[in-house]
């Protein structure tokens, strides 16, 4: 068999095993999709609606308009996170994912087609939101930044979740990497409040954490209001899924705790 | 002397070199055993639990890792080459079954993942679900098969993508009787009338005595001895390969 022929076999394994992921992800879609569109849309009622006249502008723009950003990161952070590692533990524990090790795949590749799942879901529910909360909304100063943002959103937190996929051996462990980890870096990001606006060591805390570049990045797609240039949001976050990624297919090519 | 011995290799469906395995318990699964499957036959691996046929198998289909030794298929080093993954069709002793497909998606996707174009797999699917007496159970998920049906399942699974080297891992392991006769039928037409070459292990010596052309014997991740069952026969004695085996496995 000819190189070619391999590598176009690989890539349409590649695209079978996105498949599946996607599927696994709509069929489950009271699971999947429902619970991330329903808690956003309940933090834009409570903070935008209950809670937001009492809140004072933050850096000039209303409460609402302030968090969105943040809440459209922290759901496809969360969704991405959670699909990929779920599905992949679930393969593990379960034992089918036998059934994709035997496979001709390259360890980038199934590390690749677990992430699309996850990225999708991320994205399908950011996306919903993003619909929904319109009409409060201020209109994107740029889209393209905003989209950009979300999608390397999407690609950090779906490596880290197929790397805990690949880590986590008991249900606990697979839990306490999205309640000790994400959610605190999720809260300490920036979605609701300004940095600037922190006292130590918060404002640092808040600064070393990769999300807030990610919602600030956001923020200024969606608002055109920034607090770290630019560049080195989208920088500081394209490291990051980068790092994430490589890291995730290296452990599956390995085969760590995937093959004995 | 390199190109012959690559040649040799490439002339036999499995060829496994000095391969060890010692698991992180301290477990030696494996230790530097040698083997040589011919191309075209029907092998038999025989051995008692833990004798390391399952991590012998495992290493040929790339489910085990193993950093000492080597094993090649149809010439292919399977520990890096991803070519050999299209050479072998394994279905492994347990049955794990991907509960989010269907019976018949389950065996297309597998097609697909080993490059199959979509149609071709689907219709090879349709054509293993026949095979194996499935199509009436296509749209069933796994966990609503029974154990015989998730059994054949398992084995279709391994035949989708037209493996060279069929691997099976104890396949009529808790089957009846009147299923056991019907995978043996479909072996020997898989191994006849396909051209496959068939590594199977199993603990029923019958059963390897009805099928196999050659069989060995291993032990503690040794090989102990290889050869047709009659010469076995002939070599430790008695009337049958049973007999062989308890003779060969006492020395």
């Amino acid at each position: 068999m000819s190189t070619t022929e391999l590598r176009i076999r690989q890539r349409r394994g590649t695209i079978a095993l996105a498949a599946r992921e996607t599927r696994r992800l709509l069929a489950l879609w009271t699971q999947t999709i429902l619970p991330p569109i329903l808690t956003a849309v309940l933090f834009l009622a409570v903070f935008g609606g209950a809670l937001g006249k009492r809140i004072h502008d933050v850096e000039g723009l209303p409460y609402l308009t302030f968090i969105l950003p943040g809440l459209l990161v922290m759901t496809v952070a969360g969704q991405a996170f959670a699909n990929c590692s779920t599905s992949l533990f679930q393969a593990k524990n379960e034992g089918y994912i036998e059934d994709i090790l035997t496979s001709p795949l390259r360890p980038w590749q199934l590390a690749l087609s677990y992430m699309s799942g996850g990225l999708l879901r991320g994205l399908l529910a950011a996306l919903t939101v993003a619909l929904l909360a319109l009409p409060f909304a201020h209109e994107s100063a740029q889209p393209a930044l905003t989209a950009l943002a979300l999608l390397l959103t999407g690609l950090v937190f779906s490596s880290l979740g197929v790397i805990t996929g690949i880590w986590a051996e008991t249900f606990d462990q697979h839990a306490f990497v999205a309640n000790i980890v994400i959610t605190p870096l999720a809260l300490l990001g920036g979605v609701f409040y300004s940095a600037r606006t922190l006292d130590e060591p918060w404002a640092t805390l808040t600064r070393i954490d990769p999300l807030y570049y990610i919602v600030d990045a956001t923020r200024s797609g969606l608002t055109g209001f920034n607090e770290a240039p630019e560049w080195l949001s989208l920088l500081v976050t394209a490291a990051v899924a980068l790092a994430a990624f490589v890291t995730a297919a290296t452990l599956i090519g390995r085969g760590w705790r995937l093959k004995p | 002397m390199e190109a012959t011995s690559d040649l040799d290799r490439a002339s036999a469906a499995l060829v496994v070199e000095r391969l060890t395995k010692i698991y992180d318990d301290g477990t030696m699964a494996l230790d530097e055993l040698d083997l040589r499957l011919p191309a075209g036959s029907f092998f038999g691996l025989l051995g008692p639990n833990g004798a390391g046929k399952t991590t012998l198998i495992g290493a040929a289909a790339g489910l085990v890792r193993t950093p000492a030794g080597h094993v090649f298929v149809f010439g292919h080093d399977a520990a890096v080459d991803l070519e050999s993954r299209l050479l072998v069709g394994v279905a492994p002793q347990e049955v794990h079954l991907d509960r989010f497909l269907t019976a018949r998606e389950l065996l297309a996707y597998h097609g697909r993942y080993f490059g199959m174009p979509r149609l071709e797999a689907e219709q090879r699917a349709d054509e293993l679900l026949e095979v194996f007496d499935l199509t009436v159970k296509g749209k069933t998920k796994p966990n609503r098969l029974s154990g015989g049906m998730r059994r054949r399942l398992l084995i279709a699974r391994a035949l989708v993508h037209h493996p060279r080297l069929v691997v099976l891992d104890e396949p009529t392991a808790g089957v009846d009787l009147e299923l056991r006769h019907e995978l043996w039928r479909y072996l020997r037409g898989l191994h006849v009338e396909q051209g496959a070459t068939v590594l199977l292990t199993t603990h029923y010596i019958e059963e390897a005595e009805a099928l196999c052309e050659r069989v060995a014997f291993i032990r503690a991740g040794r090989m102990i001895t290889e050869g047709a069952p009659a010469e076995l026969i002939d070599r430790y004695g008695g009337e049958r390969l049973e007999d062989a085996y308890v003779e060969a496995m006492r020395q």
